[in-house]
């Protein structure tokens, strides 16, 4: 095309051939678009690739086709840590909405008290989860004899929360529900604040009691705002690795290792990058069903009015 | 409603005064769930070592004393401090530039696949980090990127831009268009537009989309643990977990290096509250 002679219209070559006007919007967005292609698209290629091979020192040894998948679904490892993160992304899933949405009740009006309660019940969220699961390490080691003085009444004084397979569990979740809460009630708040006061009043004239509007106006309305805060929770606890690496440390006796930290000790304390990547691939992949019901339900929200 | 202001209505008043009053309780639950396991770690850093083991724990220190924070300095915590504020400013400044850029393409050009990119940045968002760092740790130690400052950069900017150009994306959209209309029928290319009038405008913008970085990096450890091994590039949060198995059950200098790690976090989270909210109902997960 000659330089400085505008086309209107021309017969368009290709589908693909960029208008001028878009040759430059796609200036702008290059550099964006190549970090993310090279730095997480990259790697997962790469990771995809490195999944097929026995890897010793970051020699690609010998091809392996899929035995690296097989050995690792069949790991009582692996097989154990899926047990552990189903359970604790469920229960931690259903205790951090709960609490969330009593939050985002109890808080709903913007008064000024209300707007600083909130501030501060995100304080756990805000903070490095590292710090967050170090100082829950400290609160429920036998050392520090927090614990006797809250279990000792009960008679459980003498009880070590991280040492035994269950109460190490409920400590992770507590972990969860300590840090999480205040983000779920970010989320349902949007909600909550979505729906009109008349609905309430007219309820209330109709003599509607305080738990009936919950339930018939309350929760229906915030379909889509549980929903968002369901995905994004899952997203997150089912992937979650600090909370077990620095609370619990897996243990005892992997009770609490979750695939996050399966994956994190076969990459980076057994250096089994052949094994590590295909596991890291099959997370991905489940991972991607979740980033599906996200990105379904975004497109929801965007066409809400 | 009137009926609760007027003088007849005495055990209505009555009523909103002890539901005001168990309100407050309800709050003060709520904030002492949240701050206790800080209050406490901030306690026992500030006691001497003998009595952080005592039996029952005194919940204020009796004797304070920072001896704690002096031994963490004396060897060496400025390092990883100093590291963690070199990744933190760099995150922030690639990823402003890069994210701001796009973010204005997306806004106000005109290109094919809008949608498209659109949904690749909300899933973008969306990926959780955990799952991605075998991976990275792979590709990063191949091109010879990884335990060095300037690989966590690139890494937490490839992270956090997706968010950027979705707060700035919204915020430019908001901003009146007769003013860039202004500015191109006065020859500004578009990329000066953007410089010169859309960014002074977008001060509250750059702010949220800047703090949600700053915060990140400051606070990632996913991400850095599995990319850094050496001493002098570990940032904060690695340095912290290096304590963990270093000083084990010595939890004066642990809990100390926890509160310093905190500290500016806490700081910026009350004076920047509400930029904050902006960055986490963009509609991702940070973990």
């Amino acid at each position: 095309m000659p330089a400085g002679q505008a086309v209107p219209r021309g017969p368009r070559t290709s589908r693909f051939a960029l208008r001028p006007d878009e040759r430059r919007s796609l200036g702008f967005i290059l550099p964006f678009v190549l970090i993310e292609l090279a730095l997480v698209a990259g790697p997962l290629a790469l990771g995809f690739y490195y999944s097929f091979f026995k890897v010793e020192y970051f020699q690609l040894t010998s091809f392996r086709g899929l035995d690296n998948y097989w050995r690792v679904i069949t790991s009582p490892m692996v097989l154990g840590s899926i047990g552990a993160t189903a359970i604790f992304s469920i229960v931690a899933l259903g205790l951090t909405l709960t609490v969330g949405m009593a939050l985002a009740v109890h808080l709903e009006r913007d008064s000024r008290w209300n707007v600083a309660v909130r501030a501060v019940a995100l304080v756990p969220y805000v903070i490095s989860m590292l710090v967050g699961s170090l100082l829950l390490r400290w609160i429920f080691s036998t050392d520090a004899g927090f614990m006797a003085v809250v279990l000792g009444p009960i008679g459980l004084g003498d009880h070590s929360v991280l040492a035994n397979p269950g109460s190490a569990m409920a400590a992770l979740v507590f972990n969860a529900v300590w840090r999480d809460s205040a983000f779920a009630m970010i989320v349902l708040l949007a909600g909550l604040k979505s729906i009109p006061p008349s609905l309430y009043d007219a309820a209330r004239v109709d003599g509607a009691g305080a738990f009936y509007r919950f339930r018939r106006i309350t929760l229906p309305l915030m379909r889509l705002s549980i929903l968002i805060a369901v995905v994004r929770l899952l997203i997150h606890f089912v992937n979650v690795l600090t909370f077990s690496l620095i609370l619990t440390g897996g243990g005892p006796n992997g009770a609490t290792r979750t695939t996050g930290l399966a994956l994190y000790e076969l990459g980076f304390v057994e250096f089994k990058l052949g094994d590590a990547n295909a596991l890291a691939i099959l997370v991905f992949l489940f991972n991607l069903i979740l980033v599906a019901f996200n990105l379904l339900l975004f497109r929801e929200r965007r066409r809400a009015p | 409603m009137t009926i609760a202001s007027s003088p007849v209505a005495r055990p209505w008043r009555r009523r909103a005064r002890s539901r005001s009053a168990i309100n407050a309780l309800i709050n003060l639950v709520i904030a002492a769930f949240a701050l206790a396991p800080i209050l406490w770690g901030l306690s026992t850093s500030l006691k001497p070592t003998q009595d952080i083991l005592v039996y029952p724990p005194q919940i204020v220190p009796e004797r304070p004393t920072l001896e704690h924070y002096a031994m963490l300095f004396q060897t060496g915590i400025q390092t990883p401090i100093i590291n963690s504020v070199i990744v933190s400013v760099g995150a922030v400044l690639l990823s402003l530039g890069i994210g701001a850029i796009a973010a204005y393409a997306i806004a106000r050009l005109p290109f094919r696949g809008k949608t498209v990119l659109i949904f690749f940045i909300v899933a973008l968002m969306s990926i959780p980090l955990p799952s991605l760092i075998v991976p990275t740790f792979t590709f990063l130690a191949n091109v010879h990127l990884s335990n060095s400052l300037t690989g966590l950069i690139l890494l937490y900017s490839a992270y956090q831009i997706p968010f950027v150009v979705w707060i700035l994306y919204s915020y430019f959209l908001s901003l009146p268009i007769e003013l860039e209309n202004a500015a191109l029928i006065d020859g500004y290319s578009r990329f000066q537009t953007l410089r010169k009038v859309v960014l002074p405008l977008s001060g509250p913008g750059l702010v949220a989309s800047g703090l949600f970085v700053v915060t990140f990096a400051w606070n990632d450890f996913v991400v850095a643990v599995a990319m850094i091994s050496s001493g002098e590039s570990k940032t904060l949060p690695v340095a912290i977990y290096g304590y963990l198995g270093f000083y084990g059950r010595d939890w004066g200098p642990l809990t100390a290096a926890a509160i310093i790690s905190i500290l500016p976090v806490i700081a910026v989270f009350v004076f920047f509250q509400r930029y904050f909210l902006t960055g986490m109902t963009s509609g991702g997960t940070k973990s």
